[in-house]
């Protein structure tokens, strides 16, 4: 049972196994590229511009205004606290937004990506 | 979630000829391996890696896919978690997707018996557009590695919109909406092809659904935060969450709190168990025990005054023999004195005298008098110090010193007295003021208790804020516990900033580039300076600070809730459920009402966790806009078959909503129809496994010589065609 979830490290449909293409005990550098680098090296501004690739398939920004709602409760928010700039639905809500420790309004507000990030 | 299964080894992979293709369908969520021409695939497995250390040999094993979290027991998983070769729905990691592939073989029963070699054409699915670099690693891998003879790349989306089509379900026309694990595509087919210039993807899915409650519920329970883990959340978004059919409008009842709402809120109960009930002792069992301690006490009580007794008479035999003493020394004469007092230990007579009051003072206190007695019954200051009224012209020399010292004990006891005062009025203020909350308490103490509270609260702020002020001047932002970016200069304190200053000061200002420091006396005034300033440091509580105390105090008298802050208690990271009363059944339950429509809307309203780019609906009139032919029917004929597909589609009422959002979108009357695939996760590999079955396909395919003959520009133009 044990041995049954592991892979066998050796398979023999393979021309070269494992720790052939990765021996043991070498540090082998960062082999791979994130996908922001695999996009960069694909060089797609010198191809037709309306040839479609990864890049300009993806959808453009909404045309809607976009709407506000309450990071807490959910429901739609007619207002915002300065102090904290979360969106709070009624006055219940704002009271707790208060209380609120500021980990906690940091991860409220990185739930929509608002958070402030300090590099 | 599933129970786990791991996918069972196939037996018959040696039945297959060499020219039997292997089907794959590469998804971010799950890998599927099959034969072309069946019906389903053999082999389904998350598509992750985890390389833990087993812990008995110490070596570095790897596990693809789910697995059973009781046997990671056997294994260090402290450096490696599941990884995925994938971001967003790209491969990147090829060594991970190297271990997955060799499962994914594995399973399906490959063995190198006949040929050392995966000896199949394959098909493999992958992303629209995906980029050259990730298409051309993975034909490297399959031709280099595995040594397949022949390859093709093809779209998941456009294989399940083609096997729908087979069904009947949607057209040669139409758009294929494709809601998978990290990402949504729209892709519309024009005569049974995709048009892959009018694509649409929206980088969103299934995964961000299953963060957003995660996050949302760990916010909302952050005493349960161990309870909510990644499997039970994408367990529970499986089985609760939905699309609203109109969001506002469902919001606007769970807000008004409607029966509804109520009806479709869902409660997960964490286990809990009742704490044992307390019973109440009987009056027998309270009589019993108070008889033990009154025993305990008396028995107490009785040493001690056994203890007293036994004190006394010490004492009174020591002073009894020291009088003796006494009396036997007046009738020793003056010469022999010393010689007799040798033997007694005792230096001068004065010293025996002494002696005997200080014994004769003990055996007072041993007796219970008052000791302070003498004190009271101080004689007037006149009597006392009779020197002080007579000038000093008519004292000889040796008064006027005496009178001197006279004068001195007179200030002295005189303060002594006065602070005495001081203390009993102090007393006296702290006993009215007592009194005063006492009169308060009882004419309303709900309120007391409230003002109380709420001043507590008040005062310890305020002496928060002022240690943080002194341990640091300059972070006021208003929390404590906000860590990291805190330079050097930002933890010292007040005091040693200016000592740092000092210092430099010291080490630069004077001198040009020569250190004198120490050769003019007044240097070493600076160290006066520095210790000056940490004196500074501790001048006390404050007024503040008596004033919490006693509040505290008071609390803790009078409010059973009351629970008195720890000092070091800021730092804490996973808040306790409150103690303030005894927890129940409802402590533990996790609540989802708005959140089981508020999680899945986001694939509508990307904005919503701040992803600026089109939702669903949206992206369905941007690839209409985007088609390269236009008129003659083709845009009501497209809308007339839209088909769903992909595992976030499986939320109920997602058709029902995209056809709505769909229909605010298009001219009035247009004809539009929004059908479900027939399996949305499977569909996508059935379709390709068709395809490969097809005779067509082995034309479709490109082999190792192609791959390194015709490059990379050629493999970039790849593109099988579908209809066939």
């Amino acid at each position: 049972m044990d041995a049954d979830i592991l892979l066998p490290p050796v398979l023999s449909f393979k021309r070269v196994q494992m720790s052939e293409k990765y021996p043991k005990g070498h540090a082998r550098g960062r082999h791979w590229k994130h996908l922001k680098q695999i996009l960069q090296a694909e060089n797609y501004q010198t191809y037709p511009a309306n040839e479609p690739n990864y890049i300009n398939i993806e959808s453009p920004p909404s045309m809607y205004p976009s709407k506000k709602f309450c990071d807490i409760t959910g429901f739609e928010a007619p207002y915002m606290d300065p102090r904290t700039s979360l969106r709070y639905a009624h006055a219940e809500v704002f009271k707790r937004v208060r209380s609120l420790p500021n980990e906690y309004v940091q991860r409220y507000l990185s739930l929509r990506n608002a958070a402030i990030v300090l590099k | 979630m599933p129970s786990i299964t791991r996918p069972l080894k196939q037996s018959d992979y040696n039945n297959f000829p060499p020219n039997a293709p292997i089907v794959i369908d590469n998804g971010a969520f799950n890998f599927r391996i099959g034969w072309a021409g069946e019906s389903d695939p053999r082999v389904t497995f998350r598509n992750v890696v985890q390389r833990p250390r087993h812990k008995a040999s110490g070596e570095t094993v790897t596990i693809v896919g789910d697995h059973d979290p009781a046997l990671m027991k056997y294994f260090d998983c402290t450096r490696s978690s599941q990884r995925s070769p994938f971001e967003s729905n790209v491969v990147y990691q090829f060594e991970l997707m190297e271990y997955i592939l060799d499962f994914g073989f594995e399973r399906i029963g490959a063995d190198g018996s006949q040929a050392e070699q995966v000896d199949h054409p394959i098909l493999i699915t992958e992303c629209a557009c995906n980029p050259i670099q990730s298409r051309s690693k993975m034909a490297e891998l399959l031709f280099e590695t595995y040594g397949v003879p022949s390859v093709a790349f093809g779209i998941d989306s456009a294989f399940s919109y083609k096997y729908n089509q087979q069904l009947g379900l949607c057209y040669s026309d139409g758009l294929a909406i494709c809601s998978g694990y990290t990402t949504c595509h729209v892709i519309p087919f024009i005569n049974g092809e995709p048009v892959i210039e009018a694509t649409s993807r929206t980088n969103i899915g299934g995964y961000h659904v299953t963060d957003y409650l995660k996050n949302l519920l760990s916010l909302k329970y952050p005493y349960h935060i161990s309870s909510i883990t990644w499997e039970k959340v994408e367990g529970l978004k499986m089985e609760h969450c939905y699309i609203a059919p109109d969001y506002s409008s469902e919001l606007e009842k769970f807000q008004k709190e409607s029966k509804e709402a109520e009806e479709k809120t869902r409660c997960w109960q964490l286990p809990w168990i009742p704490p044992p009930q307390e019973e109440v002792p009987s009056g027998e069992e309270i009589a019993r025990r108070a008889a033990i301690k009154e025993r305990q006490g008396q028995r107490l009580r009785e040493m001690a005054a056994a203890k007293r007794v036994s004190r006394i008479t010490e004492l009174e035999n020591e002073l009894q023999g020291l009088e003796f003493l006494l009396q036997q020394l007046d009738s020793v004469s003056e010469h022999e004195v010393a010689s007799f007092l040798a033997e007694t230990g005792y230096v001068s007579k004065e010293e025996i005298e002494s002696a005997v009051l200080r014994i004769t003072q003990s055996l007072r206190k041993a007796r219970g008098e008052q000791l302070d007695l003498d004190e009271k019954i101080e004689p007037p200051s006149a009597e006392k110090y009779p020197l002080l009224n007579i000038p000093d012209n008519m004292l000889t020399p040796e008064q006027v010193k005496e009178k001197r010292k006279q004068a001195f004990l007179k200030t002295a006891s005189e303060g002594r007295q006065r602070a005495k005062q001081k203390r009993f009025e102090e007393e006296l203020q702290r006993e009215r003021q007592n009194q005063l909350d006492e009169e308060k308490r009882l004419e309303n103490p709900e309120l007391y208790l409230e003002q109380l509270r709420a001043k507590h609260k008040e005062l310890t702020e305020k002496v928060e804020q002022r240690k943080r002020l002194k341990t640091n001047g300059s972070r006021n932002n208003g929390n404590q516990n906000s860590s990291g970016g805190v330079g050097r200069g930002e933890r010292l304190n007040a005091a040693q900033k200016e000592r740092m200053r000092l210092l430099t000061t010291a080490a630069f200002d004077r001198g040009k580039g020569e250190d004198t420091f120490g050769t003019k006396d007044e240097d070493w005034q600076l160290y006066k300076l520095m210790s000056k300033d940490n004196d500074d440091e501790d001048d006390g509580p404050n007024e503040d600070e008596a004033e919490l105390a006693r509040i505290t105090s008071r609390l803790q008298d009078i409010d059973p809730t009351f629970v008195p802050k720890s000092d070091n208690g800021s730092f804490q990271t996973i808040p306790e459920l409150p103690r303030s009363r005894p927890l129940t059944a409802e402590d533990f339950q996790i609540l989802l009402g708005v959140e089981r429509f508020r999680c899945p809307e986001i694939l509508f309203q990307p904005n919503m966790i701040g992803i600026d780019q089109a939702g669903l609906d949206e992206m369905a009139g941007i690839s209409i806009r985007r088609l390269p032919v236009k008129g003659d029917g083709v845009e009501e004929r497209i809308t007339n078959s839209i088909l769903l597909m992909g595992g976030s589609s499986l939320f109920p009422g997602m058709d029902a909503r995209l056809e709505a959002e769909i229909r605010k979108i298009r001219p009035f009357l247009s004809p539009i129809r929004v059908v479900r695939a027939s399996d949305p996760i499977l569909d996508a590999w059935r379709g390709a496994s068709a395809f490969a079955a097809t005779a067509e396909f082995f034309n479709q395919t490109f082999s190792r010589q192609d791959y390194y003959e015709k490059g990379e520009d050629w493999l970039r133009r790849h593109q099988i065609r579908y209809s066939v």
